[in-house]
């Protein structure tokens, strides 16, 4: 079964290319990492092993301008290139999220720092990658038994988000760069993809099963709230470690729980008006196409 | 002689070496010529995906006028980026960039073209007469390694890969720009006309020299396409093997990293 309905539509193009450990066993077509889908779905060169011990009979395959890859060695380049990511995080708050940071970072895993000219959009990787290792801690923190019983919605959303973003506090100093580089055109879709993502994890484990229109509702307006917060965290020197923006964050979840009712009651004073409106719309339909149907008979059948 | 001619092998190299004797002098201009100054833009791009660093250790094979070299060494240097970034002047010292050529003419452009920019002295260019098939550096020496517009012209293109593969260091990237093999319809029939018909004549009229650049335009053709080449990238060890078509296909940037 799939943990969220966001897997389901988003979990083909999983960002930089991690497998997330998940506890259930799941069906194979969920979270893999992009490069793999391409491999699988063409598959005579997703087979062909470009490992030099074994030898490709065939010699001839014009496929038009396609990447040359093959599983097993990709993988550990996806290695390579997660821990060269896991060390240069630790460079982030000296040298920001930059190249710099990903040289001193390869220089520390023993692998020459021309790799990081194969990261693709550079900077991007390495806050993508952070992304996705806090999404990972976030699921895992709340597998591994987080108390949320007692707490209704609204708290709990909160928790949640205050988890989230107390990962960020290390990176603080470097965050508004890190936003800046998610904003770019170029990486917007991908951050956009892992916010969704972070987003409806944080919802499915409040406990939120809904799939109608709703959804779509919750997860933008939760991504507001997310947002919002993340960037009052930027200017917040309160004493006691943000207590400034768990104020705000509670403040606006609430405003949210109280949106959704409105928007509930909106919704029903529409499909009312609707269907008083409907109503006159269909008589008068009804009444054309009577007439149109007693014209029509006169006339030759086409 | 044609490029077409099955050429035995001692001789291929002899005849290359001829090629680019003869055409040493004039090979920065028919460049332009012929590429309507787009070979600049192709450079330009491969040195871009290489993303240079300061302190890196490059080797440049078969780069004789230092076009690529020169990139490199300007990207590293840049004022722009020491001001922008923190690096220390100690890494730029640190940095070397080696080219690597067989013909000796061609390297004497290349120091020439050093002298004019008033890097003859400068340690950071060393120039080396060097086989592709045999180099004289170290097992995992090297941070990055190209070839541009050369990797056609040697007899063994796999003993070069493994070279390739064999100075560089684990992580080390190598990049190879070449021309390569045009499928879109339309744009082929083009590109075959103007490789046939016309570059032999400039190459008469600008470097007077027409066999030499009929030997270019055929040794093209013969270059395995695309897929084939990365395919003999990865055979020779390497790992995410890439390429990207420029100009519909004229020129390709294949990429690749020992792992």
């Amino acid at each position: 079964m799939y943990r969220t309905a966001a897997r389901r539509l988003l979990g083909a193009g999983f960002t930089t290319s991690r497998l997330l450990r998940l506890p259930k066993p799941r069906p194979t077509t969920t979270i893999i990492p992009y490069s793999y889908c391409t491999s699988s779905m063409e598959s005579p060169i997703g087979n062909q092993s470009v490992n030099p011990n074994q030898s490709d009979p065939t010699a001839a395959r014009e496929e038009g301008h396609r990447r040359d890859e093959s599983r097993k060695p990709r993988a550990e380049f996806q290695e390579e290139q997660a821990r060269v990511l896991a060390a240069s995080l630790r460079h982030v708050p000296r040298l920001g999220w930059t190249e710099e940071a990903m040289i001193a970072g390869s220089r520390e895993v023993g692998v020459s720092p021309s790799i990081v000219g194969s990261f693709s959009r550079k900077e991007a990787a390495l806050v993508e990658y952070f992304m996705d290792e806090c999404l990972q801690l976030l699921i895992d923190r709340v597998d591994s038994g987080l108390d949320l019983q007692n707490l209704i919605p609204s708290e709990r959303v909160s928790k949640l988000v205050r988890i989230r973003l107390e990962m960020q506090i290390p990176y603080m100093s470097k965050w508004p760069q890190a936003l800046s580089i998610q904003a770019h055109p170029v990486n917007v879709p991908t951050s956009f993809k892992q916010r969704a993502m972070l987003v409806d994890e944080i919802w499915h484990t409040v406990g939120d099963g809904a799939s109608d229109l709703d959804w779509y509702v919750k997860r933008t307006v939760l991504g507001g709230v997310y947002s919002a917060t993340e960037i009052y965290m930027l200017t917040d020197d309160s004493p006691a470690e943000y207590r400034d923006t768990w104020a705000f964050l509670d403040d606006r979840v609430k405003d949210a729980f109280d949106l959704k009712k409105s928007i509930q009651e909106a919704k029903y004073f529409a499909q009312d008006i609707g269907a008083g409106v409907g109503k006159s719309f269909q008589g008068l339909m009804n009444g054309v196409m009577q007439t149109m149907s007693t014209r029509g008979g006169r006339s030759s059948a086409f | 002689f044609s490029g077409f001619q099955q050429v035995k092998e001692e001789e291929k190299s002899k005849l290359v070496g001829n090629v680019f004797t003869n055409v040493a002098s004039s090979y920065d201009i028919m460049n332009d010529v012929m590429s309507a100054g787009l070979h600049r833009l192709w450079k330009e791009r491969l040195v871009g995906k290489l993303s240079p660093f300061a302190g890196m250790k490059h080797l440049d094979v078969a780069g004789g006028t230092g076009d690529v070299a020169f990139r490199i060494f300007d990207a590293v240097n840049s004022v722009k980026r020491r001001a922008l970034r923190k690096v220390d002047e100690a890494s730029i010292e640190e940095t070397q960039i080696y080219v690597c050529d067989i013909n000796p003419n061609m390297l004497n452009v290349g120091k020439q073209r050093a002298a004019e920019r008033g890097l003859s002295d400068n340690r950071s260019l060393v120039w080396v007469e060097g086989d592709a098939e045999a180099l004289s550096f170290d097992d995992d020496s090297m941070d990055g390694y190209t070839i541009a517009f050369g990797i056609r012209n040697v007899t063994h293109i796999e003993k070069a890969l493994a070279e390739a593969y064999r100075v560089l260091k684990r992580g080390g990237r190598f990049l190879c720009l070449e021309l390569s093999h045009v499928d879109i319809p339309v744009f082929k029939e083009l590109y075959d006309l103007y490789s046939f018909q016309v570059i032999p004549n400039l190459g008469e009229l600008i470097a007077g020299d027409r066999d030499s650049y009929q030997y270019l335009v055929e040794s093209v053709r013969r270059f395995p396409p695309q897929e084939r080449f990365a395919k003999m990238i990865g055979d020779a060890g390497f790992e995410k093997v890439e390429y990207e078509n420029l100009v519909g296909g004229v020129v390709a940037i294949h990429s690749a990293i020992k792992l």
